[in-house]
């Protein structure tokens, strides 16, 4: 044994592993690690990619910093990140593991229904995004029609920029109810509407790890008489547990990346009123259209941090509700 | 399952399948309708199919165009990915060497970094190197392969088992023999997902050609329609024909393979 480690050990060997791996250490230098320094770098400095790069210390952090304490260009980002994130990942959390719940019942045409749910995540975000273009058209797009059954007037979505969940958008209700009109629902609830409909690929994660739960749980529960909520609660919900987990920390990462459907939706611009202008497209904008590079670098190191951070915090309070199996 | 639950959970999945499926479906009927049929009574069932409106959409967006980049970029990245990311995975599985464990642990830790950190850099040095407004700017990096892919086949390479590679080794075979006739041959299904998920990734990548091409003539399809979006406002009917046919190669690679993307997302929980 110890001649076969130390023959496997020998020299050949290492040039054998630097050469099968030689496109990986490049991509890590060239992709990665200089990319890495040279952002953190750029972004204690004025640069506009024609001109070199110049120091100026931390004037793109006082600027971005400035930015938020307003509430506006970056910071208005910001903001719109957030409300996307809160919204769109709990929901997509919740409406993914209860379809999962009902897809996974024993009955003829599983295989269609699953089919049909997961469908909507394969279709190209271009794609889906030009539907929902139309879709959410103020003016006889198949979203209003639909509210129009439940007695909801039509709304201005891509055209409005205040969201739902707002000081503004609960007054909104209170004038309706009392005979005023009804504009609620702004362009970042149009995004979230697109994201839970393309909830499918969680949905397929949460399956996956359903099917892996004992049945002896369940019958366990039902020799108790637990009813299918208590089921739900009691049994899938732990179960899941380490995979809701999982989708919480990809989905929170996601919906901060989100950037192709934001473009699409607000030909990349962001508007109305910057409503759509979320910290990947204000990036983006700043980077090749201003052609601050510093500044976006900036934003994109805080983004960053403040994502690990979050993701760090996740992880703290996993050990509090996160169930893993012995 | 007792009758009355049966026919609830029918409900319950009749009404979830109509509501994922409707937007989809008026997207079909909505691509097969004249301008005025759309204005006036888009929802209901077309009587008359317009199936010109596919031939509208190829000719006048230069779909065949876009498309022909896009099967340029799909064929480059994936022989990129595939070829990188096996060699990687082979070297980071199977060859004892120093630094072997630190390797690895760099393709998990830039998992972790948003592309918005390297967008910058990146673009600089293809823009450096001279590859702005060339297809290889997108190619190129996957030869330089992918921390993901690389993960997904080492998880594959490490259940092959080392007697197989020992036997390989008695009979003279060196490290690249091994992996031509040992390794590869047994991990088609893991190179094939690796290269179904790439083509899918290229196919709908918007973002690399929006930073690296500039011009017109070298667009994809999901650049090049998404520039057809505003200046085509009013002709809503090509804009979703054209939608259509850039969605149905993927559908249709869904159900071929079906099996490997399910599992792929079930056991990674990343789609491509």
């Amino acid at each position: 044994m110890v001649d076969r480690a130390s023959q496997l050990r020998s020299s050949s060997s290492w040039v054998a592993g630097m050469a099968f791996t030689s496109p990986w250490l490049l991509g890590l230098v060239a992709l990665f690690a200089w990319p890495f320094a040279a952002s953190l770098y750029w972004s204690f400095c004025t640069f506009d990619i024609i001109n070199p790069p110049r120091f100026v210390g931390v004037e793109n952090y006082q600027r971005l910093a400035a930015e938020i304490a307003s509430g506006r260009g970056a910071g208005k980002a910001l903001m719109n990140t957030v409300y996307y994130a809160l919204l769109s990942v709990p929901l997509s959390v919740v409406l993914g593991v209860l379809l999962a719940v009902v897809l996974s019942a024993q009955v003829r045409g599983q295989a269609f229904f699953r089919t049909i749910i997961f469908l909507p995540s394969v279709i190209p975000v271009v794609a889906s995004s030009v539907l929902w273009i139309w879709m959410l058209d103020p003016d006889g797009g198949l979203m209003n029609l639909i509210l129009g059954w439940f007695g909801v007037p039509p709304q201005n979505w891509l055209n409005q920029a205040r969201p739902a969940v707002s000081i503004e958008g609960v007054a909104q209700i209170g004038g309706w109810l009392t005979g005023g009109p009804l504009l609620l629902m702004g362009s970042k609830d149009a995004l979230v509407l697109m994201t839970l409909w393309g909830v499918g690929n969680f949905v397929v994660i949460y399956l996956a790890a359903i099917s892996d739960i004992p049945a002896t749980l369940y019958e366990a529960a039902d020799i108790d008489g637990a009813s299918g909520v208590r089921k739900l609660l009691h049994v899938t919900v732990p179960m899941l547990s380490p995979v809701i987990f999982f989708n919480l920390v990809m989905g929170l990462i996601r919906s901060v990346q989100t950037f192709t459907s934001i473009y699409v939706l607000s030909a990349g611009t962001g508007q109305p009123g910057e409503s759509l202008m979320t910290v990947s497209l204000r990036l983006f904008t700043s980077a090749f259209a201003d052609f601050e590079m510093g500044y976006a670098s900036a934003i994109a190191w805080v983004m960053f941090v403040g994502l690990m951070f979050c993701t760090v915090l996740l992880f703290r309070t996993s050990k509090s509700w996160v169930h893993y199996r012995q | 399952m007792k009758p009355c639950e049966k026919i609830f959970t029918y409900a319950v999945l009749i009404f979830c399948a109509a509501v994922f499926a409707l937007p989809m479906l008026v997207m079909i009927s909505g691509s097969l309708q004249s301008p005025e049929q759309l204005a006036r009574n888009p929802y209901s069932i077309p009587t008359t199919l317009r199936w010109s409106n596919y031939a509208d959409a190829i000719n006048s967006m230069p779909m065949l165009l876009y498309l022909s980049n896009t099967l340029l970029l799909c064929v480059g990245c994936v022989v990129g990915t595939t070829l990188s990311c096996s060699l990687v995975a082979y070297g980071l599985c199977k060859i004892d060497f120093r630094g072997r464990k630190l390797l690895m642990m760099s393709v998990l830790a830039t998992m972790l970094l948003p592309w918005q950190i390297m967008m910058v850099p990146r673009f600089v040095l293809i823009r450096e190197i001279g590859l702005y407004n060339s297809l290889w700017a997108i190619i190129g990096p996957t030869f330089l392969g992918d921390a993901f892919f690389i993960f997904l086949l080492r998880q594959f390479f490490v259940s092959i088992p080392e007697s197989l590679l020992e036997a390989g080794q008695i009979d003279g075979l060196g490290h690249w023999g091994l992996f031509r006739r040992i390794v590869l041959p047994l991990s088609w299904p893991a190179i094939t997902t690796v290269a179904l998920f790439q083509f899918v990734q290229t196919w709908n990548d918007f973002g690399g050609p929006l930073l690296y091409l500039s011009d017109p003539d070298r667009f994809p399809l999901a650049y090049g329609l998404e520039r057809f979006v505003s200046s085509y406002a009013d002709q809503t009917h090509l804009l979703l024909a054209a939608s259509v046919l850039f969605t149905v190669p993927i559908i249709l690679l869904f159900f071929l393979a079906q099996k490997i993307f399910i599992e792929g997302i079930a056991t990674t929980g990343v789609k491509g």
